[in-house]
């Protein structure tokens, strides 16, 4: 990133514990605005244990996040207000079943945030046309291929208008001819300037579209640098061990 | 031959008790359900005072005769005035204390329908209702509570099965429910058997009647998946 660097997201020796098996050993980790950062590490690295706790779907054990100045970390915070500024995409897509397409990307925009039914609307119909999907606007999930759902997803949760987006493994769960057109939406979110964190398997995505790529072993960072660079060139020996499996 | 001539002569103490057994069982399981709900959603709060106020109660239930309950009920209670109506063809005098206890009961096995009901929607929606903004009663009322419902409605239904046969017990405190009656139609005619016959065929009618009525309505349920 060239242009100016505006701090979005601070994270200072964040610690997760589940009863006595340590996920995340002490992270520092600064997010800014407009950066797309890509999380890559084995499974049980604590990955995604980390992009939980920065909506506080997870609450840390220790350490502190700081998002657009307000400590998250913090129990006396409102969590509620602060996650309407957090979209979150998930590895089950996690739609509502109880409702439809458009009931889905409306609620939150109309519940949590007051906004009127019509003006709910006008975003999702603007939202859903970008992703190719106005045609299912009336379809209830279980009548949508994974990648649809996993669309409809990132739909609601940008009709929310959040600053940053988190990924969890977003194409994980989808077969492989529908990663693309999931991929390609948020290749176009980038495109846009949103902020992204983004924990992936997708190698391709982290090298074309990742600003910094963060490698995550056993609870803490141990490598991050530009695509480019950590791809080609891995300092950390695991970081080597662990990409030379994946790109083979 | 001899169900039917008994049942051609002695149908209306049969028919009068079937009223009363199916009224009791209605709304002792209404009643239950209520409570039901209040004790299955304390369950699942996160304050160990109410969810361990409801453990309890359900553990104690479930772990202790119907009959037992019903006596405890009726005797703990015996300080109240219940009203002389007559309600749905049941007597309140007597009813009364009975539907106390029978729904005190049915709400323990409520309590786990619906406990049980809450936890098999999927976690992920409770969290994509939070990571929107939702508070947890927001989540819980527009997303989890109508997928749960699925669950709920079916299992209530077969509560109500459930509690059509074990009403049965209520004749003890002199309710007149359809083993009453079978009781006066027994001494009536000095031929107990056949009695038992009508009786064990009416409840099975009932159990078949009310069963395929929650079969069609499971199946509604299904089909908006």
């Amino acid at each position: 990133m060239t242009e100016e660097k505006t701090l979005l997201i601070e994270v200072n020796g964040l610690r997760k514990s589940f009863g006595k098996l340590e996920v995340l050993r002490g992270i520092d980790e600064k997010i800014y605005k407009g950066e797309v950062v890509v999380i890559i590490g084995p499974s049980g690295s604590g990955k995604s244990t980390f992009l939980r706790c920065l909506n506080r779907l997870e609450e840390s054990s220790g350490g502190h996040i700081i998002f657009e100045g307000t400590d998250i970390t913090d129990p006396k915070s409102d969590i509620n207000k602060l996650r309407q500024k957090i979209g979150m995409v998930f590895q089950q897509f996690n739609l509502f079943n109880n409702l439809s397409v458009i009931d889905n990307i409306t609620i939150g925009p109309i519940k949590v945030k007051g906004m009127s039914e019509e003006a709910a609307k006008e975003i999702a119909i603007r939202l859903l046309t970008r992703v190719g999907l106005l045609d299912k606007i009336d379809a209830f999930p279980s009548q949508l291929s994974g990648g649809q759902k996993q669309r409809i997803a990132i739909v609601r949760a940008l009709a929310m208008e959040p600053d940053v987006m988190l990924f969890d493994e977003p194409t994980s769960a989808l077969d492989p001819e529908m990663v693309g057109e999931v991929l390609d939406v948020m290749k176009a979110l980038a495109a846009d300037g949103m902020t992204m964190v983004v924990v992936t398997h997708e190698m391709g995505f982290a090298k074309e579209v990742g600003d910094r790529v963060i490698f995550i072993d056993e609870g803490v960072i141990l490598e991050e640098n530009n695509p480019k660079e950590l791809f080609s060139n891995p300092q950390h020996p695991r970081t080597q061990d662990f990409l030379s499996k994946v790109l083979s | 031959m001899a169900i039917y001539t008994i049942f051609s002569q002695y149908y209306h103490y049969f028919l009068r008790g079937t009223k009363v057994t199916v009224a009791l069982s209605f709304f002792t399981v209404l009643l239950g359900s209520l409570l039901g709900s209040i004790l299955g959603v304390m369950r699942l709060s996160k304050s160990k005072i109410l969810s361990g106020f409801s453990k309890i109660y359900v553990t104690i239930i479930r772990g202790t005769p119907l009959l037992v309950q019903l006596y405890i009920v009726y005797f703990q209670l015996d300080f109240l005035t219940y009203p002389r109506v007559i309600f749905f063809g049941m007597d309140l005098e007597r009813s009364m204390p009975c539907m106390i206890a029978l729904s005190l009961n049915s709400a323990a096995y409520v309590a786990e329908i619906i406990r049980a009901g809450i936890q098999a929607v999927d976690k992920g929606q409770g969290e994509a209702a939070r990571s929107i903004g939702m508070t947890p009663s927001q989540a819980m009322l527009t997303i989890i509570l109508p997928q749960a419902i699925k669950n709920i409605l079916p299992a209530i239904g077969n509560e109500f099965v459930t509690m059509i046969k074990e009403t049965a017990v209520v004749q003890y405190l002199g309710v007149t429910d359809l083993m009453y009656n079978n009781g006066i139609v027994t001494t009536a005619t000095y031929n107990p058997l056949p009695c038992y016959y009508i009786s064990a065929i009416i409840y099975l009618i009932l159990n078949l009647v009310i069963g395929g009525g929650i079969n069609v309505f499971e199946r509604r349920l299904r089909s908006s998946d």
